[in-house]
Parts: C-alpha cells; structure tokens; sequence
C-alpha cells in the first residue's frame, strides 16, 4: 500500500511513517504472526477516558451544574488519572515500538526512531528466540537506501537491509540476506562528483586522451580534499 | 495519508478526540477548584470601564461567600442565561440570613434592579452569584466574541482543527 504511494522526500516524518508501515507489512509476509497488544491497551486507556469526558459533558449538559457536582470532582481525577497512564504508556512501554510479533523461530519486537536534521532510520530489534536467550540489537540506516530520490518506497533494498543486519530474520527469509560490498559507498563516491567535473572530463578527453586522464586525476583529487 | 489501518485511523480519531476532552476537562477541573460553574468568563459589555473593557477575560472564585462591598462579582440573573459582571454597592443579611447583594456597573447610572427578575430587588449571593472576580487578563477574550457574534467561524476553526489533527502524523 504505501509502496505506491509517492512521499516528499524532504519531510523526514514520512519517510519514517512510510517506512514504519512498510516493515510490518514485510514481516507478516515471511510468517511473522503480528500482535497488537501494545496499541490495544493504548487504544483502550484513551478511549476509556475519553468515553468519560464525554459521558461527564452529557451528563452536565442535561442535568446542569449543581446536579453534576458531586461526579464532576471524580470523573476529573479519573480523567487525568487515565491520561497519565495512557502517556507513560506511550512514552515509557512502547518506547515508538511499531512492530511486535512472533514465529515457529521465535519473537521479535521492534522500536523505531529517527533524530532532527538527520535522515537515517534507527531501529531497535529485540529477537528471543524459544529458548528465552534475546539478542537486542542497534541497527541504522540512511532512508535513501529504499527511498527513490522522487519519493518511491522501494521494497527490496528494505528486506535486504533488515534480512542481511538482523539475524533472527534473517533465518526466516534468507534470500533476502545480502553480504556488505560497500555498495552504498561507492554510490556516495560517484554521487559526490560534481557534473562540472564530469563535463570537464568528458570535454578534454574528447580533444586529447593523456592530458584527459591528467584532469580527471586532478579532479577526483579536489574531491577528496573537499 | 490515504491508506491507514484500522487502528492508525482509531489513533488519530483519538488523538483529535483527547485534545477536546482535555480541555474540557481541565476547564472542569478549574470549576471544581473554584466552585464556580463558570471558573473563567468573557466580559460582553461596556459597563465596567473603565475596570473592564469588552473582550476581557476574567478569573472567577467562589469559595469563602461573605462578599464585600467593592468587590466584583459574576451573576446569572433567573431566566437569562448571560452572565453580568458588576460591583457590589450593598450588601445586607448575611451570618443566619442569607448574604443579599445590590449590585451597580461602574460605568452605569443607575443601579441593577432593572436587570433582575421581575420581583426581585436584590440578588442571593448563594444561589445569584458563581463568583468573584479575583484575576483578568485584558483583551483575550476577544476571540470568544467573535466567535459568537459569527457562528460560522466556530465551525471553521472546529473543522480544521479536525483535518489538522487527522492530516498530521508526526
């Protein structure tokens, strides 16, 4: 679903959003049973409050102030009460998790963040397997790796990515297990060129090949240093 | 944000749904503080100036009910649902009897007892009044008149507060 959907490459809030809701799709797809429990109870806590606060307006709005006095000092503690609960849940239990689920080979949850100013998707994964043993791992990764310069998400590099870094996946969909060649470096490296440089290159060898190779020495040189 | 699961969709309904129901809570909360049905309140005319001028927001108590002359109150007058802000100019009974209060707007000539209910000459100050005005903050409260004097922006403001919130997903 969001595989299609074209995103602004710019707004670092839907790269993450498009990316969080790209791996649970990936996961339950390689036999991932997911599990909503953590949502569930957040839903359940806010709604719960809410249906309060406005139970409480009803009941003010029809019978008036003096005959909704008595419940109104409760039913505000409750309110808040309920709030509180329902952001330490937020904040201190799910932590940003947007994935939970579980496979014949074990659990796997999963946190996600991203920081300001940085396009680089964060995860935490925490796999245990049956046996209780849980390896809890770091792993990151700039969004252009699955994003199209035009805003695309692209699925595969994505699976490569968790498959290859995350091993507890890895063992439920090993084709997608790619070893590190310094791909992404190297793309960097040609990115990095500027179209100046290019166009100088292509210029001078035209006219004449050594004092071609000369330039194209002398600018890969300026590259480094910049 | 076309494609949202079930549950994405019952978050953001939520999201939108717990900013309204904390400000009306917390709005109750203030009224169980000040044991006033109506803790904060707009001033809609001209006759407390120069004390008051229209679009002030004033800050109601209601707790410790011997009022004083000189002190400021909020009434609700029987059968009007507008609340008045005036001075209080006599007060009689209180102690066994019940506390009765004369009121005047300072910018009025005359006194308050054309504004009462028919029949009444004083106001009660236990069941008449919801408070006095114990704080205020100038002009603010402007953005509620205009809101009431043109409905439509109510809805206006209302509805894109709604997509915002809906659209939003940070």
């Amino acid at each position: 679903m969001s595989a299609t959907t074209k995103i602004a490459v710019q707004s670092l809030a839907d790269l993450k959003n498009t990316t969080d809701d790209a791996l649970p799709n990936y996961l339950t797809s390689i036999k991932f049973q997911r599990s909503h429990r953590l949502i569930d109870v957040r839903l359940a806590l806010g709604y719960t409050a809410v249906i309060l606060a406005g139970g409480l307006f009803y009941f003010d709005w029809k019978h008036g102030w003096e005959a909704s006095k008595p419940y109104t000092g409760p039913a505000v503690a409750v309110y808040f009460a309920l709030n509180a609960a329902f952001s330490y849940w937020m904040w201190m239990v799910e932590k940003g998790s947007i994935f939970e689920g579980e496979r014949t080979t074990g659990k796997v949850g999963i946190l996600s963040t991203s920081k300001k100013y940085d396009p680089t998707y964060y995860l935490t994964v925490t796999f245990t397997d049956p046996s209780g043993k849980t390896d809890t791992r770091d792993i990151s990764a700039p969004f252009s790796r699955w994003f199209t310069s035009d805003g695309y998400f692209v699925a595969k590099p994505f699976q490569q990515w968790l498959a290859s870094n995350v091993p507890g996946i890895g063992a439920a969909d090993p084709q997608n297990i790619v070893e590190e060649i310094g791909r992404g470096s190297a793309a960097e490296e040609t990115g990095g060129v500027s179209v100046e440089d290019m166009l100088r290159v292509a210029g001078v060898t035209g006219v004449a090949g050594a004092t071609g190779a000369k330039t194209k020495a002398g600018g890969s040189g300026r590259k480094r240093k910049g | 944000m076309l494609s949202l699961s079930p549950r994405q969709l019952a978050t953001q309904v939520l999201n939108f749904a717990l900013v309204l129901s904390t400000a009306f809570m917390l709005w109750k909360g203030l009224s169980i503080a000040s044991n006033s049905p109506s803790p904060i309140v707009v001033v809609l005319s001209g006759s407390m100036e120069p004390a008051f001028a229209r679009g002030d927001l004033l800050f109601l108590w209601n707790r410790g009910l011997d009022t004083q002359i000189g002190e400021v109150v909020v009434y609700n007058v029987k059968g009007k649902d507008i609340p008045i802000v005036h001075r209080v100019v006599r007060r009689f009974g209180g102690g066994s009897t019940p506390l009765r209060l004369l009121t005047k707007g300072d910018n009025n000539a005359a006194d308050d007892t054309e504004l009462y209910a028919r029949g009444q000459d004083f106001l009660n100050r236990k069941e008449d009044v919801i408070g006095s005005v114990v704080g205020f903050v100038p002009f603010v409260g402007y953005v509620t008149i205009l809101l009431s004097e043109y409905p439509w922006l109510k809805q206006a403001m209302l509805g894109l507060m709604g997509v915002m919130v809906v659209l939003q997903r940070e």
